[in-house]
Order: structure tokens, then C-alpha cells, then sequence
């Protein structure tokens, strides 16, 4: 679903990523950990074609990014890790710019508008100015949006932070459905207890570079996932 | 403390001057000496040299016969009302509206150097205009009345008391206006009707300011005793020019008062407004049916909603959607007389009189740009459309639709009323149509080209990428200076090949160009905004 091969990315005389593969199937929710500078951001603003890269290739869903840019953003959706969204609009107002882009029916959007926004507890604040909501609800909108057009991959960017017990629980129930419909994730946390309980397979990356990758099992044997970065992130 | 936020107030408001946003990289020393001198030329030259000129004519009537203090009574009162129109729309803003307010008040920070450091740059906008109408009557002054150190004194004692009414004043707008916004629904319509009302009266007085000149003059032993019967303590203001020390002393002390009084409402409220959401009645969501739109439909509906979610938007990018047509009637009602007047005075340029009312229109017209500051307004938004499946040539055609839409509707009602008064053969009428149609769409390539190939992302107020930034000048000076280009051009040569020879060569070239930048938008400038 999502391919990432020998991808580098440099700013000036700093390399943020470094020759990085990665290979995201279809059912998987993958997560992508490293510390703060470790080019996590960067790589995934490369994959969903925000970032010009200085090598390498991305392929979603069979298409090529720097090819067919517009087809493999019809595949995906992407959630930034700050949810800076136009403030000026109503959340409704939002949420329907997004479906009229994406040309979700007008059926299926409300149905699913009024679907997420009934699970998040934001259906009453949906004609609020956007300017007026939390992070977390702003969150929240940035995830129903992200899931109104059914896309094949989601992209998101510590898609944890500022949502409360109740919604992050949902979002992570949202994310095993979606895999398990044949969709894809791609995230980063450095909630690695969410990683180890929720991811398939897990990246850890360093200085830009891949240290280590594979299936939960493979990456973390019998320790556990903290145990394994914390080491790496020692050598 | 305050130096802190001083200095970082200041990189705020001088930051195009020493940092290159395209470049991301500081300028060098000659960039920043020729941005410095950019703006000194157009402070000094432009603004300064029309209040000189003013100034001599009421310097010469006026100090001569002993009115000095009139002299400065009336420049003052210019001054004042420059300054604080000047930074007005800025004050509100700059003081309550900062994306740092949340940081630096969560940091041990005393609130009062939050306040002084904002008052500061909103002190330095005001004292800029007012020092442009001020200065010049000072030096005016000195020179015609011949110079003394007291004069010198007094006279620099008056000018620092003005731009500190200036601040004062703006403050009050400001404060005002925070207190009223914090209660209306439709504060941005609410806000632009308010200042359009006080623009309307600023107008209103700086047309009548001629005659009210030659009446001062003729007229100036009369109303000086007036004032001085009446209003002895204007009198008294104005004599600090002429070197009066106690009239200096007094005027300080109350000016001293005044700020501090000022300065308590401030201090009282600062937070309170800062923190407050407002008290505005929640929404509630009701379901309704939803109309599908395209993208490109979808994209136009934000670029409104955007526009029309900002005083300071539509102020400073629309104020021509509203000149035009008053333009239109204006030339409906009087334009015979007008057009008969300057056809009197330019009778050796046949022709000349409808190339103005057509550069009349296209200056207006270059008054609505909001495809200039539009891709910086998306700031930390702009992560939206480019990872949305839109082509980004898409995005920047809604840009350019908004300002289309804005700007063709005025400018066609103010075409039809201009032509309806002239009495020009139907091909001069055509041309004199089409050239303001034709540079509406010219503005619209001109200020979409420059916002995408100038942009500051990084803000934290929109009133950079609104109103302060090189290319917004760029933009309405710019398409100023054409317009005085296509109206002296004609006088040069353009008289020779005759009327519609001279609005049709203009025609071509304006089309030229609009589709040269088009053509840019759409293929360079795409890919430029999508590398943003």
C-alpha cells in the first residue's frame, strides 16, 4: 500500500533522512518511532507528497508520488501532528470542504459525518467556529476528516496527542477496523505502549536513518518495545 | 524584561527589512540599506512632500502676520489625525490579537511589559505618519519664520507630545474596539462598517482641506480670535511651536497625565480582553441537506470565507470594492462638469480628460488585492491543500477567482455610469470600457503572481501578509504607478496616435501581460506553491 525505497531528504547540510525503505501492506498498521529530530515528520510529509524529497521513491497503493501526485492523494489521508485547520470555518463547513474535494456523495458524507461525530461527542459543536475548539476537538475533526472519503492508507502524525482517554480509544478501534477492511496506517508515537499494543509492525528510526524494522515480534523478542528503543537509542 | 520583548516586537515589525522569507536567510547589509531607503522615499517624498507643500502655503499666509501658533495649531491637528487613522486598524491587533499572547503570558513575564512592548511598535506605526505631515511643517516653520533655540526647543517638545497623543488616541480606538468585538456576532462587518465610517469623514475633511486652507488664510485674524475667545487652550497649544516654554510645560504635564490614565485602562483590561473568548451565544448543529461542489467551487467558498472573517482583510484588500461604485455615481452626478473642467485645462491633449477618468478607475481598482496576501494568509494552514488531491493550479485559480469576483462587479457598475456621461464616439467608449476591465484582470494576475512568488508563511499576525509586507506594497504601489505611467505616457506620445490608437495599444499590452502571468501561475507558480 505504502512503499517507501531509499527515500533522503536533506535540509542544507543536514540529512533528516537518511536512505530509508520502508514497506507498508494492505491490513497493516505500522508505526514509526524515533526521538524527537529523528526525521519522523519529515519522512512522513515526503510520503504524503507535502515535502519535496531529495532522492529515493514513494508508491501508494501502485502509483508513484512524484508521478501521479493527485492520484496517490486520492488513496490517502494525512493528519498533521498539530491540527492547525482554517479557523474561520464551522466544523460542518470543514468537514464538507474536505468531502466536496475528496467528492464524497452527499448521502455517505452525512452519514458519516453524523457517524465519527456522535462517536467523538462533537456533533453539538459542529456549527462552532473552529477558532473556538480545544486541541483535542480540533483533533478529533482532523480524524473524522481523515476518514470521510474511506481512503486506502492513513497517514498520521502522533494522531494521539490531545485526545482524550475515551476518543483515543475509539481512534485505535477506528484503525484496527480500517486495516482490517484491507486499508493501511502509517503513524508516529512516542507512546510506545500504544505501539506495542496496537501496531503490526514497527519502524524505529535514528538520525534519519532505519535501525531496525519488522513485525511487533520480531523487533521486541521478549523485551518489551520501551526496552528496545531505549537500547538503540543508547548505541 | 522589556528589552526582551522590545527587541522582539521590533524583529516582528522590521523583519522583511533584514530577512529574506524567499531566501529564508538574513539580507545583507546593502538589501537591508535599500529596503530602509525604499521606504524612506516613499515616507518622505511621497507622504512628506505633499504635507511640505501644504505646509509652505499655510506657513507663508500665516506666520507673517504673527499666527504662528495657528499654523502649528492646524499642522498639529493634521498630524494627529494621520497618525492615528495611520495606525488605527493596527492598534487593535497589534495590542490584543498577537498569536504569542498565550506564551508570553504563561511566562514570568509582569503583563506591564507585555503592554509596553506592544505599545511601543503601536507608538513607532503612529509616530511614522504622523512625523510625515509633522516634520515637514516643523522645518517649513523654522526656515520661513527664521530659526531660535527656543522655537527649537518648544518645537521639538510639540512634535514628541504629538506622536504621543497619536498613541494615546490609537490606544483608546483600539481599546474601544476590543471592547466592542468582544460582543458582537459579526465583529469583521461590524468592524469594517465602523472604520469605513471613520474613513468616509477622513475624506470627507482632507477634499474640503484646500478650502478650508485659502479660508484659513484669508480669514486668519478672524478665526484666531475666535479661537482664542473660545477656546483659549488650543491658542495656547498652538504657541508651543512658536517657542512659548510655559504653554510647552503645561502641555507635557497633561500629556504626562493623560498617559497615565491611559495606561491604567490598559493595564486593567489587557488580560481580560487577551483571554477572553468572547461572549458570542453558541451555535447548535442542525443537520441539513448538503449541496455537492466542486473543488475548485469548494476552494472559491473558503477563499470567502476567509475574506469576509477578517476586518482587517477586507479593510485593507477590498476598501475598492466600495470606491468604485461611489466613484461611478460620483462621475454620474457631476461627471459632465468634471470632464468639461479637464478638458478646459489639458486643451493641447485632446483626450487627455477620459485617460484620466480611466486611470482613475484602474487606481481604484488596485485597491481590492486579496489574491496578494492570500497564499501567505494560509500560513500554518497551508499543509491542507497540499496534501489534498487538488492540483495546486486549482487552489490559486480560486485565489484569483475571489479577487475577480470582488473586483469585475464595482468596476463594470462604474464603467456603465462613466460611459453613460460621455459624449465620446462608440469605439472611444469601448476602449474606455475595456481598459478597466482589462487592468481589473491584469491586478488580479499581477497580485496573484506576487503573492506566490513573495510569500511570508511564517506570521504570527495577520497583519504582515495583509498590510506590512513587500509584496501587498509592492502590489498597490505598484499598480499605482502604472496607472500614472498610462496617464503620462499619453501626454508624452499617446496624444499622437489619438484616443482609441492609445487604449487600444494599452489593451493589448494589458492582455499580454495578464496572460504572461497567468501562464506563470499555472505552470512555475503552481509548482512554487506546491514546494512552499
Amino acid at each position: 500500500m505504502l512503499k517507501i525505497e531509499h527515500l533522503t531528504k536533506t535540509y542544507g547540510e543536514k540529512k533528516a533522512v537518511d536512505d530509508l525503505s520502508l514497506h507498508i501492506h494492505p491490513g497493516e498498521i505500522y508505526g514509526f518511532i524515533g526521538h524527537n529530530g529523528a526525521g519522523k515528520s519529515t519522512t512522513i510529509k515526503s510520503a504524503v507528497g507535502i515535502l519535496k524529497f531529495d532522492a529515493g521513491t514513494v508508491t501508494i497503493n501502485g502509483k508513484s508520488l512524484t508521478e501521479d501526485p493527485l492520484g496517490c492523494k486520492r488513496d490517502l489521508a494525512y493528519i498533521p501532528d498539530n491540527p492547525d485547520l482554517y479557523d474561520f470555518m464551522s466544523g460542518i463547513k470543514f468537514l464538507n470542504f474536505i468531502a466536496d474535494v475528496f467528492a464524497v456523495p452527499a448521502a455517505e458524507r452525512q452519514e458519516k459525518i453524523r457517524k465519527y461525530a456522535d462517536l467523538f461527542e462533537l456533533t453539538g459543536d459542529l456549527a462552532q467556529p473552529i477558532s473556538a475548539y480545544s486541541h483535542g476537538m480540533k483533533q478529533k475533526l482532523a480524524v473524522i476528516a481523515a476518514w470521510l472519503h474511506s481512503p486506502k492508507l492513513i497517514v498520521m502524525d502522533e494522531p494521539f496527542v490531545g485526545l482524550d482517554p475515551k476518543a483515543s480509544h475509539h481512534l485505535k478501534e477506528m484503525m484496527r477496523e480500517h486495516c482490517d477492511s484491507g486499508g493501511a496506517i502509517f503513524f508516529s508515537t512516542h507512546v510506545l505502549e500504544v505501539a506495542e499494543k496496537l501496531c503490526d509492525k514497527v519502524a524505529i528510526v535514528k538520525q534519519g536513518k532505519l535501525v531496525k524494522t519488522g513485525t511487533m515480534d520480531e523487533v521486541k523478542g521478549d523485551d518489551s518495545l520501551e526496552e528496545v528503543f531505549l537500547e538503540l537509542e543508547a548505541e | 524584561m522589556l528589552k526582551v520583548l522590545v527587541k522582539k516586537q521590533l524583529a516582528e515589525v522590521f523583519k522583511k527589512y533584514f530577512y529574506d522569507a524567499k531566501k529564508n536567510k538574513m539580507r545583507s547589509r546593502w538589501a537591508i540599506a535599500a529596503w530602509f531607503l525604499f521606504f524612506f522615499v516613499i515616507m518622505a517624498g511621497l507622504i512628506g512632500g505633499t504635507f511640505a507643500f501644504m505646509s509652505v502655503k499655510l506657513c507663508k499666509g500665516l506666520a507673517p502676520i504673527g499666527m504662528g501658533w495657528l499654523y502649528f495649531l492646524l499642522m498639529s491637528g493634521i498630524a494627529i489625525v494621520l497618525g492615528a487613522f495611520g495606525s488605527i486598524f493596527n492598534t487593535y491587533s497589534s495590542l490584543y490579537l498577537s498569536k504569542d499572547n498565550d506564551l508570553l503570558l504563561s511566562m514570568p513575564i509582569p503583563v506591564s511589559s507585555i503592554i509596553a512592548s506592544r505599545l511601543i511598535s503601536v507608538y513607532l506605526l503612529g509616530t511614522m505618519y504622523a512625523s510625515a505631515a509633522f516634520l515637514p511643517a516643523l522645518i517649513v516653520y523654522w526656515v520661513t519664520a527664521g530659526i531660535t533655540a527656543a522655537r527649537m526647543i518648544c518645537g521639538i517638545v510639540l512634535y514628541l507630545i504629538i506622536t504621543i497623543i497619536v498613541l494615546l488616541l490609537s490606544c483608546l480606538l483600539g481599546w474601544i474596539v476590543a471592547k466592542i468585538s468582544l460582543k458582537l456576532k459579526n465583529k469583521s462587518f461590524i468592524t469594517v462598517l465602523a472604520s469605513l465610517a471613520f474613513i468616509g469623514a477622513y475624506y470627507f475633511f482632507y477634499f474640503k482641506a484646500n478650502n478650508m486652507v485659502k479660508d484659513m488664510i484669508v480669514n486668519a485674524v478672524l478665526y484666531g480670535e475666535k479661537i482664542k475667545g473660545t477656546a483659549y487652550w488650543l491658542y495656547r497649544f498652538g504657541r508651543i511651536g512658536e517657542g512659548d516654554f510655559p504653554a510647552a510645560a503645561i502641555f507635557s504635564a497633561v500629556t504626562a497625565l493623560l498617559c497615565a490614565a491611559v495606561w491604567m485602562i490598559l493595564s486593567r483590561s489587557f488580560l481580560d480582553i487577551t483571554t477572553s473568548e468572547g461572549k458570542t451565544e453558541k451555535v447548535r448543529y442542525v443537520e441539513k441537506t448538503v449541496k455537492e461542489r466542486s473543488a475548485f467551487e469548494s476552494f472559491l467558498r473558503k477563499e470567502f470565507g476567509r475574506f469576509t472573517s477578517s476586518a482587517n482583510y477586507m479593510l485593507n484588500c477590498g476598501l475598492g470594492i466600495l470606491l468604485m461604485p461611489a466613484f461611478g455615481v460620483l462621475i454620474l452626478i457631476n461627471g459632465k462638469a468634471i470632464l468639461a473642467v479637464l478638458n478646459e485645462i489639458f486643451t493641447m491633449r485632446e483626450g487627455f480628460a477620459e485617460i484620466l477618468v480611466c486611470t482613475a478607475l484602474c487606481a481604484l481598482v488596485s485597491m481590492i488585492n486579496p489574491s496578494a496576501s492570500s497564499v501567505s494568509l494560509e500560513g500554518k494552514n497551508l499543509w491542507i491543500p497540499q496534501s489534498l488531491p487538488i492540483h495546486p493550479k486549482t487552489v490559486l485559480r480560486a485565489k484569483a477567482a475571489l479577487q475577480l469576483i470582488l473586483s469585475v462587479p464595482p468596476m463594470l457598475f462604474a464603467v456603465i455610469c462613466v460611459t453613460a456621461v460621455m459624449q465620446n464616439p462608440i469605439a472611444e467608449k469601448l476602449m474606455i470600457c475595456l481598459i478597466p476591465l482589462l487592468y481589473t484582470v491584469f491586478c488580479t494576475a499581477f497580485g496573484s503572481y506576487l503573492g506566490v512568488k513573495m510569500p511570508i508563511i511564517n506570521w504570527t499576525n495577520e497583519t504582515t501578509p495583509i498590510k506590512q509586507s513587500g509584496f501587498i506594497a509592492i502590489a498597490i504601489f505598484g499598480s499605482w504607478a502604472i496607472t500614472v505611467l498610462f496617464a503620462a505616457f499619453y501626454l508624452w506620445f499617446g496624444y499622437k496616435i489619438g484616443i482609441t490608437g492609445y487604449l487600444t495599444l494599452w489593451a493589448v499590452l494589458l492582455a499580454a501581460f495578464s496572460l504572461i502571468l497567468f501562464r506563470w501561475l499555472e505552470t512555475k507558480g503552481s509548482r512554487r506553491f506546491e514546494e512552499l
